[in-house]
């Protein structure tokens, strides 16, 4: 398979896709850990988001500064066409997965 | 607002401080907002604490590493190796040295010495690594050596009593092929009255099933079956029958004859095993039932050796438990000669551990550990050289590097490319160092060991391993100017100045320097105190005559006979008999029983005619010689001084008429004293000794010659000797040159010093001169302003070489003391009579070493020196 991405770093594009707008650090972190109900520490969410970046299915600008956060600008994450055609590659291949599965999966008894 | 409702200000400015100017602002955004958020849920405490995790989180994350990375270089900065960039590299590289020739032929030439031993040091390596792999069955050949009860020493014995074969055979099944091997069969083959020394084995027929040495003529199996049988390899047999065939030929040797029943391939040179003839086992069973000979015995391992071919499963434990088990009932039985045995495995023998009774060729850990020492002492001082050298031109380079990281090339880049430019250089060294070692190469294996044994011949992997290890010396030597520079800011780079303080580099070169001087040093002093010491030795005076004594070996001819054929040639002044050489050591020892006969003591001997003491010129201080009187000669000794002490007699007139017991019950009485002389060699202390009378003893004739042409004196004696001696060479050699002889490895030794020195000395003037001649390039200006505001030639110089001057003088005063210590308490006390070490020794080594600098460092400050001012300064 080419391209891989991890099921944490899955979990990022993701939520960066679903933030559309207002996807930066913090609002990242805070969408994740309600979601996920775990706490994720900022050195491991930043480690990951560099790597996608680096992988090349992030991309990253920064904000005009605001009087919030002493005047410091926030750094807002988009997920490139790169990223979003291999969340498209994996989905399809859970949905195959699923469809597949589907008999033996059924939670009804 | 509470100090606490604000972030924690000390982890937030260590924050700042640690991403200094790397993009950081969101993250500290973040962290603030996050924080925030946190005091309306929590208490204050909690929130700063939260922060200051948060932060540490960040700091060991890969997001703060790679911005940090980032940060320090241009943003057109590449991060992966394009080959383009290696080509350029090297491009750089070839096009800096064809520049600086001078620089590059003394960096290359300092490589080349360096790395020649290395390339000796690979090529021996890469021979051990061979040995003994030419054996098919070479995984399940092992050897048994034995650990005995000996108390000279705690090496295992390669040896192993003949019977273990014969105990495995009989009541062990796990073992394939016993094969018992007896060295004892070397002297002279004579086949038509042609004398040529051959060495072998006594061995059986399986000895050619389990080892791999290819048979030319003859039955594999049938070779060695019979009595007296014996296969040669095609060497000896060129040299013994020449163009003839030699199967069926009947030699004669050591006694016996032997019927010559097949040829051999020679064998590899790698081969633990040397031998050029090899018989049959059965010749020596039927010697030792004819003349008495053990050669069978448990409490004897002289000579014998015992190799297995075990099944491919096998079991070494159990072998070696079985052998111990036979054995123990039987040494039970005797307090002298106990072992203990284990199997050794072929490719352990050689290189391997130290043994005693080695079958061939030595190639001991310790002394390749050595070896190995020796050539990084070498090669590091070479490798320091370039180091040393490429900094001190590093004003030349800033510029490039400086544009270069400027223009986004990044620390390991920058490494990188100094790396390959160190490498580039050991390529060149690589080809000039192949031609040294070439050329030294049977030279200085012949210091080590027996050439003839070792193959240095280079091939494919041998070279292939000569290029890695260029390589390597390439890393090591280019490693500090690499570090130094990648370490370098743009800003720093391109200053006009470069800064260097606290330890960079100067002080970093003059250790170097300092280092290399003090080595040399070592080097030289130790050639000059052991060539004194084997001056010395052979001019010590031993207590007895040495000129114009020729000792002849008498090789079991009768001594009466000898003597009354050699009496009659004009040459020979007077004739003694004796047992052994004096002052070259091997001197017989014997244990006599003590004045009380509770204990025993060791003393030596030897056995002497009664013209021996007038012959040698020893000096009697009490009693007298031995008679003309044969038989009551064997019942008198003369003893040494030493033997006084032995026997608790104060002066020399005393012990005349005591008598002295061996411990086996003899009598001897003492008829006269001797003073001290040097009976063994100058290594060991003088003991108690005597000189006994036996004529069946007597190896060798002592002629004291008078003749003014010794060579034809000795072709007189040779054609004397032929009437009665039959078809035995005769083997004769002056006295003083046995001496001599015995003391050679002394001359080794200045040997390996000297070469080791000279490549030393090479290294450090090549470096030395690397520095001066970069030193006058960058104050050619301050000269040419000096000498135009007055200055004299003779100041110029003295200003320019004085500081390398003092670093020689400081390479001195380390060298010195640790040289002279090392030879005071570890070398020369392997020699009890040795010489000390003087002043003159010291100073004639460093006038070498100050000389030899003092050279290099004038060949260039005198140059600068004398330049005219207006060529210096004419472009200002």
């Amino acid at each position: 398979m080419k391209g891989y991405i991890g099921e944490f770093e899955e979990l990022v594009l993701l939520t960066v896709a679903s933030l559309a707008e207002d996807a930066y650090g913090v609002t990242i972190k805070e969408a994740i850990e309600k979601r996920t109900d775990r706490s994720i520490s900022m050195g491991a969410l930043h480690s990951t988001i560099t790597r996608l970046e680096e992988k090349g299915y992030l991309k990253s600008w920064l904000g005009e500064p605001t009087q919030e956060r002493g005047g410091r600008r926030k750094r807002y994450f988009e997920v490139t066409q790169q990223g979003k055609v291999e969340l498209h590659n994996i989905k399809a291949l859970r949905d195959e997965l699923w469809k597949l599965s589907k008999s033996t999966l059924s939670l009804a008894k | 607002m509470n100090r606490l409702n604000k972030p924690p200000k000390l982890t937030e400015k260590f924050f700042s401080w640690y991403c200094h100017s790397s993009a950081m602002e969101d993250l500290h955004g973040d962290l603030e907002e996050l924080f925030y958020s946190d005091l309306e849920n929590m208490s204050a405490r909690r929130a700063r604490w939260c922060y200051r995790q948060r932060v540490v989180s960040l700091l060991f994350s890969y997001a703060v590493k790679k911005r940090r990375q980032k940060a320090s270089y241009h943003h057109y900065s590449f991060t992966s190796y394009h080959p383009a960039m290696l080509k350029n590299y090297f491009l750089i590289a070839t096009r800096n040295l064809a520049k600086h020739k001078l620089f590059t032929i003394i960096n290359a030439l300092g490589l080349a010495v360096g790395m020649s031993i290395g390339l000796l040091l690979i090529a021996l390596l890469a021979f051990l690594w061979r040995y003994d792999t030419f054996h098919v069955n070479k995984d399940r050949i092992y050897r048994v050596i034995s650990h005995t009860n000996d108390k000279r020493s705690t090496r295992p014995f390669a040896t192993t009593p003949a019977p273990v074969a014969q105990a495995l055979r009989d009541g062990f099944t796990g073992v394939e092929e016993v094969v018992r091997i007896n060295s004892s069969l070397e002297g002279e083959a004579n086949y038509k009255g042609k004398d040529i020394p051959l060495q072998g084995y006594y061995t059986e027929p399986n000895f050619l099933r389990v080892f791999t040495f290819p048979i030319v003529k003859g039955n594999i199996a049938s070779v060695l079956a019979k009595p007296n049988s014996m296969i040669m390899t095609e060497t000896a047999a060129a040299k013994m029958f020449g163009d003839e065939d030699p199967v069926g030929k009947v030699i004669e040797m050591q006694g016996h004859d032997f019927e010559i029943t097949g040829v051999l391939k020679d064998h590899p040179k790698n081969s633990h095993m040397q031998f050029e003839v090899l018989a049959s086992y059965q010749t020596l069973l039927q010697q030792e039932s004819a003349s008495g000979k053990t050669i069978n015995s448990w409490f004897d391992p002289t000579d014998s050796y015992v190799y297995l071919l075990l099944p491919p499963q096998h079991d070494i434990p159990a072998i070696e438990n079985y052998i111990n088990k036979v054995s123990a009932p039987i040494y039970a039985q005797s307090k002298d000669f106990k072992a203990q045995f284990e199997l050794q495995a072929l490719h352990d023998i050689a290189p391997g551990p130290d043994m005693r009774y080695s079958i061939g060729p030595e190639w001991d850990y310790a002394s390749l550990g050595v070896f190995i020492f020796l050539v990084i002492l070498i090669l590091l001082p070479a490798c320091f050289n370039y180091a040393n050298i490429s900094i001190s031109r590093a004003l030349r380079r800033m510029k490039e590097i400086g544009l270069r990281k400027t223009m986004g090339g990044q620390r390991s880049q920058i490494f990188a490319q100094f790396v390959v430019e160190a490498m580039v250089i050991t390529m060149i060294a690589l080809v000039m160092s192949y031609y040294i070692f070439y050329v030294v190469r049977f030279e200085f294996v012949n210091m080590l060991v027996d050439s003839s044994a070792v193959d240095l011949t280079p091939d494919l992997t041998t070279v292939i391993y000569f290029v890695g290890f260029a390589i390597f010396v390439g890393f090591i030597a280019g490693i500090v100017p690499a570090i130094y520079f990648a370490k370098l800011t743009p800003v720093q780079a391109l200053k006009t100045q470069p800064v260097s303080k606290g330890f960079t580099a100067i002080n970093f070169r003059k250790v170097l320097i300092v280092s290399q001087f003090a080595l040399s040093l070592g080097f030289i002093m130790s050639v000059v105190i052991v060539f004194n010491q084997y001056r010395q030795t052979l001019n010590h005076n031993f207590g007895f005559d040495q000129e114009n004594i020729l000792d002849v070996e008498l090789q079991g001819t009768d001594p009466q006979i000898f003597r009354n054929e050699f009496a009659k040639l004009p040459a020979a002044q007077s004739i003694s008999m004796s047992s052994g050489i004096m002052g070259t050591g091997g001197v017989e020892s014997i244990w006599i029983k003590e004045k009380n006969f509770i204990d025993t003591l060791e003393v030596y001997q030897m056995f002497v005619d009664e013209k021996y003491i007038t012959n040698l010129n020893l000096t009697l201080l009490a009693g007298n010689n031995f008679s003309d009187d044969a038989a009551r000669n064997k019942k008198h000794i003369i003893i040494n001084e030493e033997f006084l002490k032995t026997l608790k007699s104060t002066n020399a007139a005393d012990a005349l008429g005591q008598v002295v017991v061996l411990t086996g019950g003899e009598e001897f009485t003492v008829v006269g004293v001797l003073k001290n002389f040097h009976y063994t060699s100058l290594r060991d202390p003088i003991r108690s000794f005597f000189f006994r009378y036996d004529p069946s003893r007597f190896a060798y004739a002592n002629i004291k010659m008078i003749t003014t042409d010794a060579f034809s004196s000795i072709s007189e004696m040779e054609a004397s000797w032929k009437t009665f001696a039959g078809e035995k060479k005769f083997m004769a050699k002056f006295f003083d040159d046995e001496i001599s002889d015995a003391y050679s490895s002394y001359f080794g030794m200045i040997k390996i010093c000297g070469f080791l020195g000279l490549l030393a000395i090479t290294i450090s003037c090549l470096g030395l001169l690397g520095m001066v001649v970069f030193t006058v390039e960058n104050r050619i200006k301050e000269i040419g302003v000096r000498k135009v505001m007055g200055a004299s030639a003779s100041s110029v110089i003295v200003l320019l070489s004085k500081d390398f001057m003092k670093l020689m003088l400081i390479a001195a005063i380390i060298a010195i003391p640790i040289t002279y210590l090392f030879f005071e308490k570890v070398y020369l006390n392997l020699q009890y009579y040795h010489a000390d070490i003087g002043v003159l020794d010291i100073a004639v080594s460093l006038f070498i070493m100050l000389s030899l600098g003092v050279v290099t460092i004038l060949s260039q400050t005198v140059r600068a020196a004398k330049a005219n001012p207006v060529d210096s300064l004419r472009h200002e």
